[in-house]
C-alpha cells in the first residue's frame, strides 16, 4: 500500500489502526473520477447549484452518483438520495456495495463503525416517477427539517425523465436548491438512437442544459468506461476523458 | 410397487400481517368441505375461525401457533401449515418452511409487498420453496393487483406473471379471467361455492389476451414443447402451458399469480387448482438429511415409504392427551406399533397413535407414509429432533434459530404458581426454540427471553391462561453485550500457599477483537512453558470470563486470546490453577482493551398514510433512530429505520396516538451496534445501582 501509515493484520483479527479513517477518505477522493476531473470545489458544485451525469442506460450513472454521496458523508455533509425507480433496499445496495468496493481491503471492525457513523449522512427518499414534483419533495424536505432530523447538503435526483418533465421542474428544484443552500444532482438517460451534438449535450436535454452547472458524460467503449467533462470546468483542468474500472466505476488503481 | 406421492402437496400459506392468511385458510377448508361453515377471524359470531383454536388467537385476531390440517381437493390431499404473520413468531415460519414443499405467498392488494413479505419471502428462499402467490382483498378501496405484482418483481425480485386478471375491482369485485383456460370465473351461492364458467365479457378480452401472451411468454422459457407451438403458431392447449409454468414454478423462476378476496369468498378455488397444478409434490424436491455415521455426508431422501423411516418432529403441542408431536414423514413409513429412535439422546420409542391433525381436532390413522405430514402422540422430545428406524443414523439438516434479543424477569405470586410457573416454562422451551429461560443466580429471579415484546407477553398471558400460573413482570431488558476495542496484553501469575496443596499457574498473551466470531482461543506456546495438559483449563478460564463482563457484568462476545508464554510448577500446578489464572489474565487485560457495551439494533418499517409521515419520522428521531428512507407510494408511504431496542418498547401505543391507529410496524433483529456514550454511561449507572440492590 503507498500510504506509508502503520498497519498489520491477520485474518479476522484487528489491530486498532486509526488512520485507516482518513486512508478511506482520502482513497474516496483519490478515486473519485468526478473530483479529478478538475471542478474546482471539492463538492464540484456550489450552494443552489445542479450538475448532471448522462450516459446510456446501464453506463453507470448512479454508481457515480453514489461516489458523489460518499465523498460528502465521509466529510460529514448529509445526502439525501432522491431515487423515482428503485426500492430503498436497493438503493442502499448500491452505497453498501461501493463503500465495500473501497474499504474492502481494510476489513476491519473500524470499517464497519465507520459505515454505521457515516450512515447517518444519508437519507433515501424513493417516489413514484408520476408521483414527484418540487412542491412534493419540499413538503418532505420540511418535514425532515423542521424537525432537525435531516437537512441535507447534496441531493441526488435518480430517475427523472428529461425528456418528459419540462423546464418549469427543473427551474423550481434550482430555486429550492438555492433557498436551502443545497446542491443537486442528476442522473441523465441519454438515447442511444440520438445523435450526439458538437458540444455534447443531447438534443433531447438542450433545453435544460442551461439550468445546469456542471455537466459530465459517461460513455463505454467496449470493456472500457470513460468520463468526459462537457460543462462547468475551470480553464486550465485537463480536458481529456478519464478511465474508469467498469466493475465499480472508480478511476482504475 | 411404487408409491405414487405425485397426488400430495405439502403447502404453508405465509404472507405480512393482517394479509387474511387465516382468513383464507378457512375458506380453504370450507371449499374441501373439511368444515361445513365459515367463521371469520374477528366474525361477529364469536366463533374466530377454525385454524386460530388457541383462545388468545381468537381474541387478539392473529395466528400465533401454526396449526396443522389436511383437506382434499380434486383427488390431492393437501397438507396445510397456516404460519403466523407476526415477526416474533419468525421461528414459527421458519418450521414450517422446512417442512414444507411449496407454498402460497399471500398479499394484500392494497398494502402490496410490505415488510414482512420480505422477510416471509427471505425464509422460502433460505428453505428454497417453491410458491404461488394470492394477491387477497381484491374487494378493497384501492385495490390494485397488478401494482403488487410489479411490486413482486421489484421488491422481492420475483418473476412474476398473472394466471388471472380480475373482473371487476374493489366493490365491483366480480370473478376473475382465467388466462391459462381464457375464461371467465365467477363465484355463486351464499359461500361462493358454485363456479360458474363463461365466456370473458368483451371489455375484457383485449387485455385478457396480452396478460395471456405475458405468461404464454414467460412460461416458454421451460418448455421447448411450447416454444415450438408458440413459433408454429399452433394453439396451446391448457396442459402443456401448465406443465411448462409448473417447471418454472419448481425451479423458482416464475411465480406464478393467483387473485381474488377470500372475504368475499372469490378466486379461491381457482387458487386451489393452482396449487395442485403448480406446487410441487414431496417427491419433486430433493430433502437432504446428513449421514451421522460418515462424516455428516449429505445423503439425498428418496420419498420412498418401504425404505427406513427417516422423519423430523417440527413442532410440539402440549394438549389435554399429552405431548403431541407434529411430524414429517421423509422416508419409509410411521405406522402405529413401529420403533423410531429419536437421532439427538439414541432412545428408542415405540410409536402409539398416528393421527392427523384438523386445527384442534384429529384423526386417528393407520400410518404416515414418506411425504405426510401428521402427529404423533406421547412421544418424548424437543422440536427439531430427528426420528429414525433402528439401525439408520441419519439426521435432518438443523433449523436457523435466531438469537433471543429481549428478557423479562418474572415473578410468581405464590407456591401453586411456581409450580405452573415450572411446568408452563417447561413446556414453552420444549416448543419454541426462540423462547429461553434461567435462574438469575444474583437475583434470584427467573429470566424469560424472547424475539420480542410480543412475544414474551403472550406467553405470560398462556402461562396465565392455560396454567393458571399468576406471574407479575419486570420491565423488559434488553440483552446488551460487551465487547473490546483494541488488543491488550497480559501476564499474570495466579499463586495460592494457604497450607495443603498450593496453587501456581503463569499465563502471558494477549486480547484482540475478532469480528465475526464470538470467542478465539490460540495457542502459541511452544517448547512446553505450560504444559499440554493445562491448556484446556487455560482455555476453559478465560471461556468463563466471557459469560459476563467484570463492570457491567454483560456477556462479552469478539474475543480472541492468543496465549504465548507461561509457567508451570511441578507440584503446585492444576487444571484448577490454570482456570484461575486464566480468569486473572483476563481480568488484568480487558480493562485495557477499551470494553464497549453493543445493543440489538432492530430494522423497524413504519406504513403510515403520507399525512403521518412527517410525526413517524419525528418519532423514530427522537428514539435514537437512523432513518434509512422513506418510500412514498401515493397515498401511503414506508418508513425504513434502524432503532435501538431499548427505545422501543411502548412503540405501538406511541405510533398509534400519532397516527390516529392507521400506521402499522413491524420490527426484527437487526444487528448489535456499539451504544453512544451518553447511553453507556447510564447503562454503567443502572448496572451499579443493581449490584447494590442485590448485595
Amino acid at each position: 500500500m503507498a500510504t506509508g501509515v502503520a498497519f498489520w493484520r491477520e485474518r479476522n483479527v484487528i489491530h486498532l489502526v486509526c488512520e485507516e479513517i482518513n486512508m478511506i477518505k482520502n482513497e474516496i477522493i483519490a478515486r473519485n473520477p468526478l473530483i479529478n476531473l478538475g471542478y474546482g470545489n471539492e463538492y464540484i458544485l456550489n450552494d443552489g447549484g445542479l450538475g448532471a451525469v448522462l450516459a446510456h442506460a446501464g453506463v453507470g450513472k448512479t454508481a457515480l452518483l453514489v461516489q458523489v454521496a460518499l465523498h460528502a458523508m465521509t466529510h460529514e455533509q448529509p445526502v439525501l438520495h432522491v431515487s423515482l425507480n428503485d426500492a430503498v433496499s436497493k438503493v442502499d445496495i448500491w452505497y453498501r456495495e461501493l463503500f465495500h468496493d473501497i474499504a474492502g481491503k481494510y476489513d476491519s471492525a473500524d470499517m464497519r463503525g465507520f459505515w454505521e457513523r457515516t450512515l447517518v449522512y444519508r437519507f433515501i427518499m424513493t417516489f413514484k416517477v408520476e408521483g414527484f414534483s418540487a412542491p412534493r419533495l419540499e413538503e418532505r424536505l420540511t418535514d425532515l427539517m423542521q424537525q432537525n432530523i435531516f437537512k441535507p447538503h447534496t441531493v441526488i435526483i435518480d430517475g427523472l425523465r428529461f425528456d418528459e418533465s419540462g423546464r418549469g421542474l427543473l427551474m423550481e428544484l434550482k430555486e429550492m436548491a438555492a433557498r436551502y443552500a443545497m446542491r443537486i444532482w442528476f442522473t441523465v438517460h441519454t438515447h442511444r438512437h440520438e445523435p450526439p451534438q458538437k458540444d455534447g449535450i443531447p438534443l433531447s436535454f438542450r433545453h435544460v442544459a442551461d439550468l445546469f452547472d456542471v455537466l459530465v458524460e459517461l460513455k463505454a467503449h467496449g470493456p472500457q468506461i470513460d468520463i468526459k467533462p462537457i460543462k462547468g470546468q475551470s480553464a486550465d483542468a485537463k480536458k481529456d476523458a478519464i478511465q474508469l474500472d467498469p466493475t465499480t466505476m472508480l478511476i482504475k488503481g | 410397487m411404487k408409491f405414487d406421492d405425485q397426488k400430495i402437496r405439502n403447502i404453508g400459506i405465509s404472507a405480512h400481517i393482517d394479509s387474511g392468511k387465516t382468513t383464507l385458510s378457512e375458506r380453504i377448508l370450507f371449499y374441501t368441505k373439511r368444515i361445513h361453515a365459515i367463521h371469520d377471524v374477528k366474525g361477529k359470531d364469536g366463533v374466530g375461525a377454525t385454524m386460530d383454536s388457541m383462545a388468545l388467537e381468537k381474541e387478539r385476531g392473529i395466528t400465533i401457533a401454526s396449526a396443522a390440517t389436511y383437506c382434499e381437493w380434486k383427488g390431492y390431499e393437501i397438507n396445510v401449515i397456516d404460519t403466523p404473520g407476526h415477526v416474533d413468531f419468525t421461528i414459527e415460519v421458519e418450521r414450517s418452511m422446512r417442512v414444507l414443499d411449496g407454498a402460497i405467498l399471500v398479499l394484500c392488494s392494497v398494502g402490496g409487498v410490505q415488510s414482512q413479505s420480505i422477510t416471509v419471502d427471505q425464509q422460502m428462499k433460505r428453505y428454497k420453496v417453491p410458491s404461488i402467490a394470492f394477491i387477497n382483498k381484491c374487494d378493497r378501496t384501492g385495490a390494485n393487483p397488478f401494482r403488487v405484482i410489479e411490486q413482486l418483481r421489484a421488491k422481492l425480485g420475483h418473476n412474476a406473471v398473472a394466471m388471472q386478471i380480475p373482473i371487476g375491482l374493489e366493490t365491483n369485485l366480480q370473478g376473475v379471467v382465467d388466462l391459462v383456460a381464457m375464461k371467465a370465473v365467477y363465484f355463486d351461492g351464499d359461500s361462493g361455492e358454485n363456479v360458474r364458467t363463461e365466456e370473458i365479457p368483451a371489455e375484457l378480452l383485449a387485455d385478457a389476451q396480452a396478460k395471456r401472451e405475458k405468461l404464454i411468454d414467460a412460461a416458454s422459457l421451460f418448455s421447448d414443447e411450447l416454444t415450438e407451438a408458440i413459433l408454429e403458431e399452433k394453439e396451446i392447449d391448457p396442459e402443456m402451458l401448465y406443465a411448462a409454468i409448473r417447471k418454472g414454478t419448481l425451479k423458482r423462476e416464475i411465480t406464478p399469480v393467483f387473485m381474488g378476496s377470500a372475504y368475499k369468498n372469490k378466486g379461491v378455488q381457482p387458487m386451489l387448482d393452482g396449487v395442485t397444478c403448480l406446487l410441487p409434490a414431496p417427491s419433486d424436491v430433493e430433502n437432504i438429511a446428513l449421514d451421522m455415521d460418515r462424516d455428516e455426508q449429505p445423503v439425498v431422501l428418496s420419498t420412498d415409504p418401504s425404505k427406513p423411516i427417516v422423519s423430523l418432529a417440527f413442532k410440539l403441542e402440549d394438549g389435554q392427551y399429552g405431548q403431541l408431536t407434529y411430524i414429517r414423514v421423509y422416508e419409509g413409513t410411521i405406522a402405529k406399533g413401529s420403533t423410531i429412535v429419536n437421532v439427538r439422546n439414541g432412545r428408542k420409542v415405540k410409536v402409539g397413535r398416528v393421527v392427523r391433525m384438523h386445527a384442534d381436532q384429529m384423526e386417528d390413522v393407520e400410518e404416515l407414509k414418506a411425504g405426510y405430514i401428521g402427529a404423533l402422540f406421547g412421544i418424548e422430545c424437543a422440536s427439531g429432533d430427528t426420528f429414525v428406524s433402528p439401525g439408520v443414523n441419519m439426521t435432518m439438516t438443523s433449523m436457523y434459530v435466531p438469537a433471543p434479543v429481549i428478557s423479562l424477569a418474572i415473578v410468581p405470586k405464590d407456591n401453586k404458581a411456581q409450580m405452573a410457573m415450572a411446568k408452563a416454562l417447561n413446556r414453552f422451551t420444549k416448543e419454541d426454540p426462540t423462547f429461553k429461560t434461567h435462574v438469575d443466580p444474583e437475583t434470584n429471579e427467573t429470566i424469560i427471553e424472547g424475539m420480542g415484546e410480543l412475544h414474551l407477553d403472550i406467553y405470560v398471558e398462556r402461562m396465565k391462561r392455560e396454567y393458571s400460573a399468576e406471574v407479575t413482570t419486570g420491565n423488559p431488558r434488553v440483552a446488551y453485550r460487551e465487547t473490546i476495542t483494541q488488543r491488550a496484553d497480559f501476564n499474570y501469575t495466579h499463586r495460592k500457599q494457604t497450607g495443603g496443596a498450593g496453587q501456581y499457574g503463569r499465563i502471558a498473551g494477549y486480547i484482540e477483537p475478532v469480528t465475526d466470531a464470538e470467542f478465539v482461543f490460540e495457542n502459541q506456546i511452544f517448547g512446553g512453558a505450560i504444559p499440554t495438559q493445562y491448556i484446556p483449563a487455560c482455555e476453559k478460564g478465560f471461556k468463563e470470563s466471557m459469560a459476563k463482563g467484570p463492570k457491567l457484568e454483560f456477556p462479552i462476545t469478539g474475543v480472541k486470546v492468543v496465549i504465548d508464554d507461561g509457567a508451570a510448577h511441578a507440584v503446585d500446578s492444576s487444571d484448577m490453577a490454570f482456570q484461575a489464572a486464566a480468569r486473572g489474565a483476563f481480568r488484568e487485560a480487558y480493562l485495557r482493551a477499551k470494553p464497549v457495551v453493543h445493543e440489538p439494533i432492530m430494522k423497524v418499517v413504519v406504513e403510515t398514510p403520507t399525512e403521518f409521515q412527517g410525526s413517524v419520522m419525528g418519532l423514530i428521531n427522537q428514539r435514537r433512530g437512523i432513518i434509512i428512507g422513506t418510500q412514498d407510494e401515493g397515498l401511503q408511504c414506508v418508513v425504513e429505520a434502524q432503532v435501538p431496542l431499548a427505545e422501543m418498547f411502548g412503540y405501538s401505543t406511541v405510533l398509534r396516538s400519532a397516527t390516529q391507529g392507521k400506521a402499522q410496524f413491524t420490527m426484527e433483529f437487526a444487528m448489535y451496534r456499539q451504544v453512544p456514550q451518553s447511553v453507556a454511561e447510564k447503562i454503567a449507572l443502572e448496572a451499579s445501582q443493581k449490584k447494590t440492590s442485590v448485595a
